[in-house]
């Protein structure tokens, strides 16, 4: 089953162009040979050339996506598809073999299943080795109902995507299609709603891979923690694409010297840990990491004692620092975000609601949908443990209504294109 | 016992989610029944007594153009007319494959306007044919030859995969005609009586090449032996209409290709004054198609021909048959009244 897997993960990974398998081959049996075979004389050295080369390649591709790029030939090198998550991965990897963590893995089958597993390596999360190989080598037995919590664990994260994220993508492409128009409170808006549309591309691609996993049996860790929930942006980063953020710090800020070394060198290490952050997302979003950086470093834990007050001033700070995500260049944002403190035209864009690609049934299902995200947001660990405890008919009846709802509501078909994850181009 | 509880459970709640699953795709399809109703014709044909000694086959050219009814009440012929919007040349032989398994007629009679268009056009055009069509190994060929782009073959099966976003468009009609169907046209034949006399018309461009595609041939070709395989005679037709532009390299093209197979080929736009069609009152969009006044004419004209070249039977003598039509009939003129 385990070999049938790494196959199948080859073979569709492959489909998405040859050329991403020559990286991803690379990367992994150097990382292979490398943790497997070295002695203890120039361990040190050796180790430390295949972490620099892989992250070199990793940092040569994020530099080329810059938008300073565009309409260069750079910009037609093609990126190998995960290699901002498989990267990660190995150089995990490497150091907690370098640190005698644990033993390296002696079967190279077995070790090419960690780097390709197909499901987390399109939009991660990003997998330690010591949290996934006990599931990813196990023996894989049929049980039912696992299987069921999978396919609605999947569903969930469909629903997620094609149901929310695609219907705000509509609304956002109207508002990013006309930037000298739509500034000041559509700019806003656009941020408000992004917040959601990232968070439910992201997460329910997130899902869609726990989900697949749990049907083979694989336990991939969650990457979310109700984020929106946070209080704080120190506690917003606790909860949000936890792989990357606990592999930052493990791996950046502690090596820097984490909060060891006074108040002012924590701060500084944090920052330069959220720069990094900035840089795995891409050259573009160097300062949007800064901002970030900034902000946790100067931040409290809590800034009132109401927890709504708390949450709404969160999402509103994080929303505006998604402007970097949803134009495409640094210049636009910052002007974007300027243009919502200094145009007020918000009489205009309430008028204008109905005007974004959506009418009024569309907007209703939006709403409904969100208001159900964040209800199972609230109540997510309750919920997660009652679906798993589920009777088998009562997961099928789940699946199916859920399926249905997916098929009536989702946003998908001719004249669509909803089917990336913006995860998936970092 | 409490094992066999728990399946059947199972299996009664795996059944309601299908009956749902059933009526959601009911549900969110086209009814093609008070709007669009060009979607509709192709399966009208399902419900028909299977007597027709001809049958007409292709584009809108056919179905706006030529009236059974005045056809049979003019001469006694029975005749059906099997046309849908913009249909291609490959779908016209997937129907004329599909009629074959139900009735043998004499004639079959084949508009070969759809010629020009070489490859698939439009997904809304092979929607219109497609979507009503009984399932067959005629309707996936033809689904496989048609489709466009960006079209998907299981949106064919599950049409919720294709129609979704309807929900928030369902109307009246949705509801009406879930589980009813209607009929909108008389053998075929949609009544517009409409008249939007001809006017401009778009500049008469130059192509790049003139001949009919390989593959346009091949199914003409298709049709030309399974006719003769089945005793049928096929007759080529060119219908009435100033736009889109029918060229003379096409009609030589038909001309020689009549020639070659021993087909008898009809220009019938070379005509159109001996028919009489005026094209001031005769059409219903500017030239492009008749209207009722133009059908009758032409249907009248053409039954003449078919009458007098090929043998047909005069069906008003023929009592079961003519009980059918009679009260098709009636309803034929009180619509062309109302």
């Amino acid at each position: 089953m385990n070999v049938l897997i790494l196959i199948l993960s080859v073979i569709i990974y492959a489909s998405f162009g040859p050329i991403n398998l020559v990286y991803i081959l690379f990367s992994s049996l150097t990382s292979f040979f490398v943790a497997k075979y070295t002695k203890e004389k120039n361990r040190k050295l050796i180790f430390i050339l295949a972490v620099a080369i892989n992250l070199l390649i990793l940092v040569f591709f994020k530099i080329c996506s810059h938008s300073k790029f565009i309409g260069t030939p750079v910009e037609n090198i093609i990126v190998p598809i995960g290699i901002s998550y498989y990267t990660l991965q190995i150089i995990s990897y490497l150091v907690d073999v370098y640190k005698k963590k644990y033993e390296p893995q002696k079967s190279l089958i077995k070790y090419l299943m960690y780097v390709i597993y197909i499901p987390y390596l399109i939009i991660g999360p990003i997998n330690r080795y010591d949290d996934i190989s006990e599931s990813l080598y196990a023996k894989k037995h049929w049980d039912t109902s696992r299987i069921l919590y999978g396919i609605l664990r999947t569903l969930w994260g469909l629903f997620k995507k094609f149901v929310i994220a695609g219907r705000i993508s509509m609304i956002i492409s109207v508002i990013t299609g006309n930037t000298s128009e739509y500034v000041g409170a559509y700019a806003l808006f656009a941020m408000l709603l992004y917040s959601i549309q990232i968070y439910a591309d992201f997460s329910g691609g997130i899902d869609m891979v726990i989900g697949v996993s749990k049907m083979f049996g694989i336990d991939v860790k969650e990457n979310f923690n109700s984020p929106y929930l946070a209080e704080s942006i120190k506690e917003f980063w606790r909860r949000w694409h936890i792989g990357l953020s606990s592999w930052l710090k493990d791996y950046v800020y502690i090596p820097l010297g984490g909060n060891r070394k006074g108040k002012i060198r924590t701060k500084i290490n944090l920052i330069i840990t959220f720069v990094v952050s900035g840089l795995w997302h891409g050259a573009n979003y160097i300062l949007w990491g800064l901002f970030n950086g900034i902000l946790v470093a100067f931040s409290k834990n809590k800034t009132t004692k109401w927890k709504t007050l708390n949450r709404i001033i969160n999402y509103l700070i994080i929303s505006i620092l998604w402007a970097f995500f949803i134009w495409p260049t640094t210049t636009e944002a910052l002007q974007m975000i300027g243009s919502v403190f200094t145009t007020f035209n918000y009489g205009a864009l309430f008028s204008n609601l109905l005007n974004f690609n959506l009418d009024i049934a569309n907007i209703v299902v939006l709403i409904i949908s969100v208001i159900l995200l964040i209800i199972v947001d609230c109540k997510k660990d309750k919920l997660d443990e009652k679906v798993k405890n589920m009777q088998v008919d009562t997961k099928i009846l789940l699946i199916g209504i859920l399926g249905i709802i997916i098929l009536v509501f989702g946003i998908y078909g001719i004249g669509f294109n909803v089917n990336e994850f913006i995860y998936s181009k970092f | 016992m409490k094992k066999t509880i728990k399946t059947i459970k199972i299996l009664f709640i795996i059944l309601v989610l299908i009956i749902i699953f059933v009526l959601v795709n009911k549900l969110l399809s086209p009814k093609y029944m008070e709007n669009l109703v060009e979607g509709s014709m192709i399966a009208e044909y399902y419900d028909e007594e299977k007597n027709h000694e001809v049958i007409f086959i292709g584009d809108c050219e056919v179905y706006a153009n030529f009236s059974p009814m005045v056809m049979y009440e003019q001469e006694g012929i029975s005749s059906y007319v099997r046309g849908t919007s913009q249909q291609l040349v490959w779908q016209s032989y997937g129907i004329l494959k599909e009629t074959l398994k139900y009735e043998t007629p004499k004639v079959v009679v084949f508009n070969v306007n759809s010629l020009r268009y070489s490859e698939p056009v439009s997904e809304a055009y092979n929607r219109l044919t497609l979507d009503k069509m009984k399932w067959s190994k005629e309707k996936v060929e033809m689904i496989n030859a048609s489709m466009t782009k960006d079209e998907t073959f299981i949106s064919y099966v599950f049409p919720i995969l294709r129609y979704h976003s309807r929900f928030s468009e369902l109307n009246k009609e949705d509801f009406e005609y879930m589980f009813k169907e209607k009929k909108n046209t008389f053998n075929g034949f949609l009544i517009n009586k409409k008249v939007k006399p001809a006017g401009n018309l778009p500049t008469k461009k130059v192509l790049p090449d003139y001949n009919f595609s390989e593959n346009c041939i091949k199914y003409l070709d298709k049709m030309t032996q399974i006719c003769k395989d089945n005793n049928i005679k096929l007759v080529l037709i060119k219908a009435p209409s100033l736009y889109p532009y029918w060229y003379d390299e096409y009609n030589n093209q038909i001309i020689q290709y009549a020639e070659k197979n021993n087909l008898d080929f009809y220009n019938l736009k070379e005509v159109a004054d001996l028919v009489g069609i005026d094209y001031e009152k005769d059409t219903y969009d500017g030239g492009l198609h008749l209207n009722l006044t133009g059908a009758t004419k032409l249907s009248t004209y053409f039954s003449k021909i078919l009458k007098e070249n090929y043998d047909l039977k005069d069906y008003r003598k023929d009592e079961s048959v003519n009980k059918i039509y009679q009260e098709k009939l009636k309803l034929y003129k009180q619509a062309i009244k109302d």
